[in-house]
């Protein structure tokens, strides 16, 4: 192993590098939005004071919540096919996984950010004629949507650096397509440190464009 | 001034849990009139606003509005439901949607509810905003607005849904004193042109000159009821003129 730290090892495998941070970037994209959507609907059926729906709703999240995502990828992979006939390859399963993962944890953040709309809202819409549906649309999401900004950031940044443990499926991402080059190249360091600089400009200006949301949000209702 | 019978509530029985809140209210209101209740804290005058407005169910009793029915603990014949929005309320938090412009709080209803298009719906908001003295204001957001314009912007969002009686609860108790005045004279103006009102309020200028009947109201029970001058000059029930004395500050009035 060389003493020095020599990051130009790593430069003629940019381009596979590139690759994978395309496949990281595809797969957090697709989780996001099937959690995001998944997340929504799981909050309005466990808020729905239907038991026949808050009841699966509940045993969902609990489930998803309370087992590691790495199980959870490793199940969808290998356990999927002999049990449905259902066969995805690492990708297709990897982004199932996380995105059925995440759906869980969003759907916590925007139960508690409807919840914490005040129940007066709700009141107001009612005397103005404003049905459930309309209300819930126009009014209460709205103010909910502002409320669960910052932690729905968070869960996204969380759920893009969490798209690493496809690796274990080998699913060609960013971290999988490190591994490979660590092992040709014996420069694991230095590998693995543009890989962490890949992951933080894949992650940062989600951070930044969240801080800006929430900047504008707070401007216009004042 | 006063005309046929518009609201009449019958026997309403109200609970929560074990407690009784409201034991057996009967009221009438005759369309075209205003009519202030007053009474303790704790009578149960915001509940009965509250049963009347459909925001809480009722444990027995009957409320009709103009002979459709707004709730009931029995089936009520062939009689219809009233629409939600026939029955406007105003309460003592404002309660206007604070991520919309006040032009949009008060649009959202009637576009909704009543199929309004924009822009009819806009032109009948602009009317209103100039009623209450907003009309510079549609553009702005709640947050920049007093206490006082805020609850006259929640009487126009009650008023575009033009509803057959406005429920008034406390509206002017969360303002700085100064700000009372402008609520109250928008809702004057209101009643003087034939709005059917139910108030609630501890403002008994407003009830000597604006109220046709004075309700008195003490727990859960309509204790007694008359003109302002007849009830606040000469109370016939003890209760109603020990409440009188003290919210007057006077010990007894003979
Ligand atoms: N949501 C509620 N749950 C339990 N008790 C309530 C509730 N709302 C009101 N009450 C009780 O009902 C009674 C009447 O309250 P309210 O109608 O608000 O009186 P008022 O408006 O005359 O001050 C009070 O004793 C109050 O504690
Ligand atoms: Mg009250």
């Amino acid at each position: 192993m060389g003493a020095m730290f020599d990051i130009d090892v790593v430069v003629p495998y940019l381009p596979d590098l590139a690759s994978g941070l395309w496949v990281t970037f595809r797969l957090g994209v697709i989780s996001v939005v099937l959690g995001v959507v998944l997340g929504l609907l799981l909050a309005l059926a466990r808020l729905s004071g239907t038991r026949l729906l808050a009841w699966p709703a509940y045993l969902y999240i609990e489930l998803f919540r309370t087992t590691p995502p790495l199980v959870q990828i490793i199940w969808f992979y290998y356990g999927l096919p002999p049990l449905t006939g259902i066969e995805l390859d690492p990708f297709g399963a990897a982004a199932l996984a996380l995105g059925l993962n995440i759906a869980a944890f969003f759907a916590e953040i925007f139960r508690a950010g409807v919840e914490a709309v005040p129940a007066t809202q709700w009141q107001a819409a009612k005397v103005l004629g404003l049905g459930r549906l309309d209300t819930l649309r126009s009014v209460i999401l709205p103010q909910a949507a502002r409320l669960v900004l910052a932690p729905t950031g968070t869960t996204v940044i969380y759920l893009v650096k969490g798209t690493a443990l496809a690796s274990a499926i080998g699913a060609p991402e960013l971290l999988r397509v490190g591994q490979l080059v660590a092992l040709e190249t014996f420069r694991p360091v230095e590998v693995l440190t543009v890989i962490a600089v890949a992951y933080f400009v894949l992650t940062y200006p989600i951070a930044l464009a969240f801080m800006a949301l929430e900047k504008r949000v707070a401007r216009a209702r004042a | 001034m006063t005309g046929e019978l518009l609201l009449s509530v019958r026997q309403l029985v109200k609970r929560y849990g074990s407690t009784t809140v409201l034991d057996g209210v009967d009221l009438d209101v005759a369309a075209g009139s205003a009519l202030v209740i007053i009474g303790p804290s704790g009578s149960g005058k915001s509940t009965l606003l509250r049963c009347i407005a459909r925001l809480e169910p009722i444990a027995a009793g009957t409320i009709m509005l103009d002979g459709k029915f707004v709730a009931s603990s029995e089936r009520v014949g062939q009689a219809q439901a009233v629409a939600a929005h026939d029955i406007g309320m105003v309460f003592q938090s404002f309660n206007l949607f604070p991520h919309l412009t006040v032009l949009d709080n008060l649009t959202l209803a009637p576009r909704r509810v009543l199929g309004l298009g924009r822009a009819e719906a806009e032109a009948r908001a602009r009317d209103l905003l100039a009623v209450v003295g907003l009309a510079e204001k549609a553009e702005a957001y709640p947050a920049k607005l007093s206490g006082g314009q805020q609850q006259r912007a929640a009487i126009a969002r009650a008023l575009m849904m033009r509803p057959r009686l406005m429920l008034f609860d406390e509206v002017t108790s969360a303002l700085d004193p100064e700000l009372v005045g402008e609520v109250l004279k928008v809702m004057r103006t209101l009643s003087r042109e034939g709005m059917t009102m139910l108030v609630v309020t501890h403002e008994m200028g407003f009830a000597r000159d604006v109220a046709d009947d004075v309700v008195f109201m003490d727990h859960g029970r309509v204790v007694e009821r008359g003109p302002p001058d007849q009830l606040f000059a000469a109370p016939q029930e003890p209760r109603t003129r020990a409440f009188l004395s003290r919210l007057l500050g006077r010990d007894g009035d003979e």
